[in-house]
């Protein structure tokens, strides 16, 4: 993992076509800006992360035979 | 009587009232945007969300209440927004095989429904209070 540290007002370039800018610096939390191609997909990790185990579980019952989850 | 042929419950006749409106689908399903609950006898406390427009597309949910009565929901302002509930809503997790771990159920992005209005988020949370694969047993349907 690159570690880098930036102030308010200042960027970083990912590769030729993706830019962050910190827009504001508070206590807990930090205000992105981010420049990048419309194709170029951005998401909250947390998102992300919702979308990979919606897939699973869409996948699965797709699947389903005679498991199902008991409590 | 509008009705759907699904794999799971066969012909399903539902009345427009009854369907569940997501506005910004669900993450990884965005245009997938309305949804029926199926509740059965049989599979209880579990509910489905079937899609209505893409018919083998179904979701195994259980209230987080079934998994943890002490759950606090927690929404983002964009998501509360979207949502603008009456009052308190229905919170679902959805259910997925997670490989050795057996099923699990996503706790950390509930399935927030407003009941009256019959709109729905997936309410994914900023903090990691909760898991995202929280372990729930597993028994095989005779």
């Amino acid at each position: 993992m690159l570690v880098i540290r930036r102030r308010a007002g200042e960027s970083l370039l990912i590769g030729d076509e993706i830019e962050i800018e910190i827009l504001e610096c508070g206590h807990s939390q930090v205000k992105l800006g981010i420049r990048a191609p419309k194709q170029v997909v951005i998401l909250r990790k947390e998102v992300h992360i919702a979308g990979e185990q919606n897939r699973r579980a869409a996948e699965a019952l797709s699947r389903l035979d005679s498991w199902m989850p008991k409590f | 009587m509008p009705e759907i042929q699904t794999r799971q419950f066969g012909l399903v006749k539902f009345e427009e009232t009854s369907v569940l409106h997501f506005p910004a689908g669900l993450p990884a399903f965005e245009a997938r945007t309305r949804f029926l609950m199926i509740e059965r006898a049989v599979t209880a406390p579990v509910v489905f969300l079937q899609s209505v427009d893409t018919p083998e597309l179904c979701f195994c949910t259980v209230p987080v209440a079934a998994i943890d009565p002490d759950y606090q929901l927690a929404m983002t302002e964009e998501d509360a927004r979207l949502l603008n509930a009456a009052g308190a809503p229905l919170c679902l997790v959805i259910l997925a095989p997670t490989g050795a771990a057996g099923w699990t159920a996503n706790l950390l992005a509930p399935v927030v429904i407003d009941l009256a209005s019959r709109r729905a988020v997936q309410a994914v949370r900023a903090d990691a209070r909760y898991s995202h694969q929280h372990p729930v047993g597993v028994a095989k349907c005779s």
